[in-house]
Parts: structure tokens; sequence; C-alpha cells
């Protein structure tokens, strides 16, 4: 095998599929075999690895926001991650804040969901514009938006009221969904 | 005749000749180049399949020392199936490691430390706060994918059950995710 080129390197998508663990056995072991062999493929799996490394490291620094599952944060809370979590009726508020010693903040904002296909997140913070999250993954079985901060910019924010507002989009327009009003008190040392 | 400088030798297949044609332990430039060249692929196969740094690296270890002993001892006949013949040691060596086999401890004290391979390269390729600030600029189901597939190494079946997006949507989402923030984090488009 050359050690510079590859006559037929591997798929992107079969890469990631590979890493992930996605393959039938007969395939992951063509690409196992193929990889050992081609020092063009198993350096672009190497990037693939470090990129990947790179976005757990990243997300587990706090630097990242998301909505996510409600099953990824158990799973976190089973592995011993400190979270804290609020849960934020529709329309309702939470006093809120994080401690230096969390490692992951969620907010349930629970929302009825049915027959809804699209939701926007509009965020207000005071003395800036309106912050729009465009299509939004929500969790229709458990009605409910969950919402990860970025930990990075909430552990700088000072003490203030943000209110969010849950948007759905679909072909007759735009309907509000839900306010969510949030009291954050910034962590004294 | 000369012969070329092993950093020249593109194939794998001619160093592993090298090795095994000369008496044991007289190709030493080869076998480093050679190990140079698989150690990183033997890491990558550790790391897919023990999911482990510390295991990768004693598999990593383990398959080279086994790879050069055979090479000297003439046991690949085609030196043209070096993968194949790496890849079978690998999967005995992973069998052995999950078995809690051979440590790098006992493989030294057996090989030596003259056949010890340098470890792999393992400084980060990307910087953390560039990769951080790109992921902020994605559209929020491709970072929503990308945060669940790879904090936890999940399938697209895993992942598309709990954002409600079937595996196919789920893998082309996380394809194109992978594509704009590779581009974000290397300014190359198409990277």
């Amino acid at each position: 095998m050359n050690q510079a080129a590859c006559a037929a390197p591997l798929d992107e998508r079969e890469l990631s599929a590979y890493w992930l663990g996605e393959l039938a056995e007969a395939d992951e072991a063509r690409v196992d075999e193929h990889i050992l062999g081609c020092g063009h493929c198993s350096a672009r799996l190497g990037e693939l690895v470090a990129l990947a490394g790179a976005i757990k490291e990243a997300f587990r620094r706090g630097d990242v926001h998301a909505f996510l599952s409600d099953a990824f944060v158990k799973r976190a809370a089973e592995r011993g991650l400190r979270v804290r979590e609020y849960r934020v009726p529709r329309n309702g508020s939470v006093n809120c804040t994080v401690a230096p010693e969390d490692e992951l903040v969620v907010s349930h904002l629970e929302v009825p969901l049915e027959d809804v296909s699209r939701i926007d997140v509009v965020l207000h913070a005071p003395g800036l514009p309106a912050d729009v999250r465009h299509d939004v993954p929500f969790d229709a079985e458990h009605g409910e938006v969950l919402f990860v901060p970025n930990l990075t910019q909430l552990r700088a924010a000072p003490s203030q009221r943000l209110r969010l507002e849950l948007v759905a989009i679909d072909d007759k327009g735009r309907r509000v969904l839900g306010e969510y009003t949030f009291n954050h008190t910034a962590h004294e040392a | 005749m000369d012969t070329p400088p092993v950093e020249r030798l593109e194939d794998d297949a001619a160093l592993a000749r090298r090795i095994a044609r000369a008496r044991p332990g007289r190709a030493p430039e080869a076998e480093a180049e050679l190990c140079r060249r698989l150690a990183p692929r033997v890491r990558l196969y550790g790391l897919k399949h023990l999911r482990d740094e510390h295991a990768a690296a004693d598999l990593m270890q383990q398959v080279m020392l086994m790879t050069i002993e055979k090479l000297r001892a003439g046991e690949l006949r085609d030196t043209d199936r070096l993968a194949s013949f790496v890849f079978g040691i690998c999967r005995m060596s992973v069998l052995e490691l999950r078995r809690g086999g051979l440590r790098r401890e006992r493989l030294l004290e057996q090989y030596g430390e003259d056949l010890a391979p340098a470890a792999a390269p393992t400084e980060p390729l990307f910087d953390l706060e560039r990769v951080a600030g790109c992921l902020e600029k994605l559209p929020q189901r491709e970072r929503s994918v990308l945060l669940l597939t790879f904090y936890e190494d999940r399938p697209a079946d895993e992942v598309g059950a709990e954002l409600g997006l079937s595996a196919g949507n789920v893998r082309v989402i996380r394809h194109r995710g992978l594509a704009r923030l590779r581009e974000c984090v290397t300014g190359k488009a198409g990277a």
C-alpha cells in the first residue's frame, strides 16, 4: 500500500460510520484492514477522531450551548457529572444560578408540542437585540424543549432577568408557544 | 547497487521486504520507519475497538513488537499482504487485551526496549477555542447531532431516537455538520 496516496479512498460517510460502529461486521473488517494499510485514509480517520475529541472537550468545558435530550442529561448524571436542572412551566419563571462545581446546567422548558414541526427560540437579554435560534430540536414525546446554555458565558453573566420565547413555525405563520423567565443570580464567591 | 533511504520507500511492503531479507535486527532504519508509519494506524484501530487511550497504546506496542519480530523471523512470505498480516495480529491482540492478557511491561520484558516503537504523537490537532466558536456558529440541529454523536460516540439510530429523527436523517445532518465544522475550523472550503 502506498504511503502518500490512495487508489480507492474511503468515503467520508463510511469513515464516520466506521468510527461510530454503524457498519456491518464484514464492512467493518474491510475498513479495519484498509486503515491499517493506508497512510492516506488512516490520516483522515485520525483527523476525524481528533475533531470528535475536540467537540467532546469543547462541550465538556462548557463552551458550547445546545438543545439536547432528556436521555443525554440522565446519562450525564449517571456518569457522575454535576448537573443543575431547572424545570420551567409554560409561561412560568424560575430563580436560577450556576455554581463553580456545576458541570452541566439544563433548562427543561415545558410546552405542548402536538402538531408542532418546527420551533424557533427567541432569547431576550437586557440591553441586547433579540437573539433567534432557528429550528431547534425538541422532544415532542415528553412535551419539552431542553436547553443547555453555554456554561462559560453563564458563569460570566451578571444577575439579570432573561426571557425566552418558544415560537412554532409552520405554513400558517408563527405562533408563540410559551414564554419563560429566568431570574439569574450571579454566583458569589 | 544503491538502496534508497527508507523514508523514500513509498510502499510499506518494500520496508517489510527489507526487514525480512536482512539478518534479524540488522535493518533498524527500515524497522523504525515501518513503526513510524504503522503505529498511528494501529493506535486508531485500538481506539476504535477498545475505546481507551491507554489500552490503544498497549495494543500499539504489542502489535508493533510482534509485527517486527515476525518479519525478522520471515513469517510473512508475501509482503504485499502486510496490511492483512497486521490486521490478524491486531485482532488477536485485542482479544488478548480484553482478556487482560499481555501488558506493556510483560512485552518489554519479553522483547526488550530496543524493539519498542516510538509512541504515536498525541498533540491536539485542533484549537479548542476555535472549535467551540465554530460549533456555536453551526445551525442548531447540526450542533445537537454532533454533540449527541461525538460526546459519547453514539450511532445514528440512537441519536435519532432521542431527537425524533430517522437514522438516515441523522447521518445526513452529521455529514453536513462535520463538513461545515471542518471548513470553519481549518478555514478551508471542502477541507
